[in-house]
């Protein structure tokens, strides 16, 4: 079936089987191809692992087989260091190309994934050689989609992921400029990569054509490409994002269990990973990924989220190579999006898991978020996964903060016996535990 | 010209220009060798396309 997510290259289309994915190649892109197979980047491990099948199907000139991503994902989910990283990989990967002749004709983030921790290039067709005299044609692409939502956060503390959500084409250079104060003028790279960028681009609209000609006749070569990869290169690398070191503290501490409680909840998902041995793990609500490692070093492949951005990118920093950790908020998770709103899935359209942990996040979209009970487990069931489910019942202290917060009576249906009777009627409960005295009580349950 | 024909993004022309003035030093003397032609251009010294 081919990928509805690929179809701007004309050269190339992606088609998605069950044991792999297939790339069809026009004549042209597969001399690309085989340019790029006999260079030092072929076999590259940043690149994903791909072989050339005998015998293309028409009308295809050559394809290609690559190995599938674990899980699929999108910059609007990415916390900053997994951005950040897959922009460095999108740079050395431009670096090391235009030393074997070779140049990547766009900069979109989407081409890259990650295999845990691991960020993997998943378009071969972006290589193609270089041609003398041009300029990289992924440069805006780099900035807008890239660069700029880095800058966004490190220079302003703004969530890129809004954003990025919203427009696939990223931020514009103009609109970015229009963001940035007069003391953002001073910080490196401004002035060239975003107030410079924003007049150009403004001055030579629609002149493209023109521009590529007086730039070949100017003497345009490739070690200028290379000296502004560079200079970019430098630029992200120095990015930091301040909010993710910033005020977390002991978040931990506050939102959980004595020792003795803590203990018995980590034996209880641990069993419950090592009965049902899932491939893949939904750990939702994942806080500080106590789970997410957990279910990650009894071999699950975890796809960890949280609508809180610090605690995702805290966990990408350290590196897990079996979990990806997202930034998604329940609530109001990622739609499907794009052309025909097929190029970019929704969650559950990417791919559903073996099991589902849903610790300490009930009580939070039930109480905070005024989502209906119901609804949550009706939700819960459609992803048609065992589940492990944490209910905290409304005398516990952290379930008397948040509805404290409420009108009174706002929530009366939150209560125990409306939880195990709705859990009931869509899962089969296997086992339970009580916790801190019988306040919060673990269910491990499959689907009907 | 076949540069322009085979790519497939729209690289931008304000993009592309600025990408010679971000090349550093190395940029510089197209950078000025471009900006000579305009002006060239401009006061009549030589036609556009007399050079190649």
């Amino acid at each position: 079936m081919q990928d509805r997510g690929s179809f701007r290259d004309p050269g190339n289309r992606v088609f998605a089987a069950p044991d792999a994915v297939y790339r069809g190649l026009s004549a042209e892109a597969a001399e690309e191809w085989r340019a790029l197979a006999a260079s030092k980047l072929g076999g590259d491990p940043r690149i994903v692992a791909t072989e050339e099948v005998a015998d293309a199907p028409e009308p295809w000139a050559a394809l290609l087989r690559h190995e599938r991503i674990p899980f699929v994902s999108y910059p609007y989910e990415w916390p900053f260091t997994l951005l950040r990283r897959a922009a460095l990989l999108q740079l050395d990967l431009l670096l090391d190309a235009l030393d074997e002749g070779l140049i990547l004709k766009d900069a979109t983030p989407y081409n890259v994934q990650w295999d845990g921790a691991r960020a993997v290039f998943i378009d071969v067709g972006s290589f193609e050689r270089y041609r003398e005299g041009t300029a990289w044609q992924g440069y805006r692409q780099f900035c807008q989609l890239q660069f700029y939502p880095l800058l966004l956060a490190a220079w302003k503390d703004a969530p890129f992921q809004p954003w990025l959500r919203g427009s696939l084409d990223g931020i514009a250079p103009a609109e970015l400029r229009n963001l940035l104060s007069f003391r953002d003028r001073f910080r490196r790279g401004a002035t060239t990569h975003v107030f410079l960028h924003a007049r150009l681009e403004r001055r030579y609209a629609d002149r493209t054509r023109e521009v590529k000609e007086e730039l070949k006749r100017a003497g345009f070569r490739k070690e200028l490409v290379t000296a502004n990869a560079r200079t970019l290169r430098k630029l992200v690398a120095g990015l930091e994002w301040r909010g993710a070191s910033a005020a977390w503290g002991d978040y931990t501490q506050t939102w959980s269990y004595d020792e003795a409680d803590a203990a018995r909840k980590a034996r209880f998902v641990g069993e419950a990973v090592e009965t049902l041995a899932p491939r893949l793990v939904w750990d939702l609500g994942c806080n500080d990924g106590t789970y997410s490692k957990l279910a990650a070093a009894r071999g699950a492949y975890v796809v960890a989220t949280d609508a809180d951005h610090h605690v995702v990118d805290r966990l990408a920093r350290e590196e897990n190579e079996r979990i990806l950790p997202l930034v998604v908020d329940l609530a109001d998770p990622s739609p499907a999006l794009g052309w025909r709103g097929e190029e970019r899935k929704d969650l559950p359209g990417r791919g559903t898991p073996d099991l589902t942990l849903a610790l300490a996040l009930v009580h939070h979209l039930a109480i905070t978020r005024n989502l209906p009970l119901g609804e949550l487990i009706d939700w819960l069931a459609g992803l048609d996964s065992a589940l492990v489910v944490e209910f905290v019942d409304p005398a516990d202290e952290m379930a008397q903060r948040l509805l404290a917060a409420k009108r009174e009576g706002l929530h009366a249906d939150y209560h125990r016996g409306v939880f195990e009777r709705l859990l009931g009627e869509r899962f089969a409960v296997e086992r339970t535990e009580e916790l801190a005295g019988g306040r919060r009580i673990l269910y491990l349950a499959r689907p009907r | 010209m076949l540069a322009y024909l085979l790519s497939y993004l729209d690289p931008g022309s304000g993009s592309m220009i600025l990408q010679m003035i971000a090349g550093g030093t190395a940029a510089f003397a197209v950078s000025m060798k471009l900006y000579w032609r305009r002006v060239a251009k401009f006061l009549r010294i030589r036609k556009y396309d007399d050079d190649d």
